[in-house]
């Protein structure tokens, strides 16, 4: 079979032209696809799935944990020995998901500074403030995504688990929200704090390394200090620990005190407080980032 | 070929940094339908000058239309221009397809017209068979076309290239200015190029304007500006004296360029001068030719 390739010249666009609110969602994408490392080569993809491994990992353990218990000892032996469920699960992986976040954010804003990429976005129709909150809600769709998943795996678990999954699922459907809104804190928490020390270098490991030993070190640090001190200023020391502090609120979305948290002075505080001083640290951060890049010139 | 459309229009404006330095001083220019080259030394207030039409920055005084909307005010005026910066721009890991595709998307454009508008700028830039390598293995003069893809991709109307040439090998820059002589003659998109090369503006640009030291020194078409700038260097042997003297009556204006002399001008008028200077001088002829002022004594001039 034979053909003519016909070179028709250089065609005009003469369609719709879909302004800011396309330019919005082309950013999201191609964030989401760069913190996944979508499109680019196998070393892009490497860490960030291996990350997704993990922690998925830690929550099939628990739920392969928890189904044995309940098969061997009768329905309810897993939650009757106190064994690590949903309310557990972030005190457990909160870590893995701040080193996660440490990674995925600089890769969305130092890269784009660093290639020199930004000045391309910004002549077109979008602002600083857009293109920052285009980037921000990538880094928060993957990150929510990392922290949804592991504990979707962990709720089919324990319900296939169970002996008798249809009473698992009646008992227990109220886990479903709470892990949702768990999850979604976290990832708000980490998405801002990462994407604003991101913000003030172009190189991605300085920031990696900084945001991790800003989480790693504020907790033995805190610890430390606030075992020292009693009452209320213990419990303020207490509520520097930055890796503790979604932790807090995760443990007022399930009511129960997880492992990160259960030593911390900061558990007796009023919810109100834990969840206020969370919502200072995150949409604090945020607030900074936007304002930082709304006058952002390339 | 150079229409009489007006593309953009300044007028008076004036860039003032932080620092007091005076990026722009009053400076007033009309582009039209074409290409046009802004010329000027480095540091010379060109960037300046495409940054506030691109509405990256306000001048302190002074306005500024692209296809008769004020960029800095009207974002979606963005959606008809294109860029293409001087300095590194691209992303080293994906590929040409994947990255003209966002930008058109980034622009405005649907997915599936940004998908095929990809692969079409790709292929007028020669670059259609390499384009799912990850650009950060493509030679410089690719990069280079890359970045002018990227400016062309969502079909603008008008496209600003900042010095396009920079870090090109002889055929990469020939390549390059074929590419923008072919945006505009075959594309229909106007362009203002800037550079510090006088002959990559000459040999490309219908039109050009001239900044120095922040200020409009020359706006026109090339041609006048070619005839304008055009000088005949003149070597004798025996008395340089006398044909200086001889030179001097008959009203040619003559600077003295190590052993030749620089004449102004370039007409037929000047050639019988000539002629009739050295005979009079009794100087043998030793060499005669045309020549173009330097990009230097031409802001020399412009600034005195």
């Amino acid at each position: 079979m034979t053909g003519t390739v016909f070179d028709i010249g250089y065609q005009h666009y003469a369609g719709v032209r879909e302004g800011r609110a396309r330019a919005l969602g082309a950013l999201v994408a191609d964030g989401v696809r760069t913190a996944l490392g979508l499109g680019r080569g196998a070393r892009a993809k490497l860490l960030p799935w291996a990350f997704v491994a993990l922690l998925s990992g830690i929550a099939l353990v628990m739920a392969l944990v928890a189904g044995a218990a309940n098969r061997l000892g009768g329905p309810g032996t897993a939650e009757r020995t106190n064994l690590p469920s949903h309310g557990d699960y972030y005190g457990i992986a909160a870590v893995i998901l701040f080193v996660f976040g440490a990674l995925v954010a600089p890769e969305l804003l130092c890269r784009d500074r660093r290639e020199g990429v930004l000045q391309l976005y910004l002549v077109r129709p979008i602002t600083g403030s857009d293109y920052v909150v285009a980037r921000y809600v990538a880094c928060l769709a993957v990150l929510t995504g990392a922290a949804w998943l592991p504990q979707l795996i962990l709720f089919v678990g324990l319900s296939m688990g169970d002996p008798t999954p249809g009473a698992y699922l009646r008992d227990h459907w109220l886990d479903v929200p709470r892990l949702l809104l768990a999850g979604v804190t976290m990832a708000a928490y980490v998405t801002s704090l990462a994407l604003l020390v991101a913000s003030f270098t172009t190189r991605r490991a300085y920031a990696a390394v900084f945001l991790v030993g800003l989480f790693v070190i504020t907790t033995p640090l805190t610890v430390g200090i606030a075992e020292e001190l009693p009452g209320a200023l213990g419990q303020w020391v207490s509520m520097g620990n930055l890796a503790a502090i979604p932790v807090h609120v995760n443990d007022v979305i399930f009511g129960e005190v997880s492992e990160l948290t259960e030593d911390a002075p900061a558990r007796t505080l009023p919810g109100a407080v834990r969840v206020g001083w969370y919502l200072a640290w995150t949409v604090g951060a945020a607030a900074i980032l936007w304002a930082r890049h709304r006058r952002v010139r390339p | 070929m150079a229409g009489d459309r007006v593309i953009l229009e300044a007028e008076r404006l004036v860039k003032t940094y932080a620092n007091g330095v005076v990026a722009l001083d009053d400076v007033s220019f009309t582009i039209h339908d074409g290409i046009t080259g802004l010329l000027g030394e480095n540091g010379a207030g060109k960037s300046t000058v495409i940054k506030i039409l691109l509405g990256l920055v306000r001048p302190t005084s002074g306005r500024a239309t692209v296809l008769g909307q004020d960029v800095s005010a009207d974002l979606a005026a963005r959606a008809r221009i294109g860029y293409m910066p001087e300095h590194d721009c691209l992303p080293s890991q994906v590929s040409a397809a994947e990255f003209l595709t966002h930008m058109a998307e980034v622009s405005g454009l649907p997915p599936a017209v940004a998908r095929t508008r990809a692969a079409d700028t790709l292929r007028h830039a020669g670059l259609f068979e390499e384009r799912y390598r990850a650009i950060g293995g493509y030679s410089t003069g690719m990069k280079q076309r890359v970045k002018l893809c990227q400016a062309l991709v969502h079909d603008p109307a008008f496209v600003f290239l900042d010095e396009p040439t920079a870090g090109l090998d002889p055929v990469g820059r020939e390549e390059m200015l074929a590419l923008i002589r072919k945006t505009h003659r075959e594309f229909g998109i106007s362009v203002l190029m800037s550079s510090h090369l006088m002959a990559d503006v000459e040999r490309t640009c219908d039109r050009i304007l001239v900044v120095q030291g922040g200020r409009l020194v020359h706006a026109g078409e090339v041609g006048h500006f070619t005839r304008e700038t055009e000088t005949v260097f003149l070597e004798v042997d025996g008395d340089r004296e006398a044909l200086l003297a001889a030179l001097a009556r008959r009203g040619v204006a003559v600077t003295t360029d190590g052993a030749g002399l620089v004449l102004a001008g370039a007409d037929q008028t000047l050639y019988d001068h000539v002629r009739d200077a050295v005979v009079e001088a009794g100087a043998p002829l030793r060499r005669l030719a045309p020549r173009r002022r330097a990009l230097t004594e031409l802001f020399e001039r412009g600034a005195a």
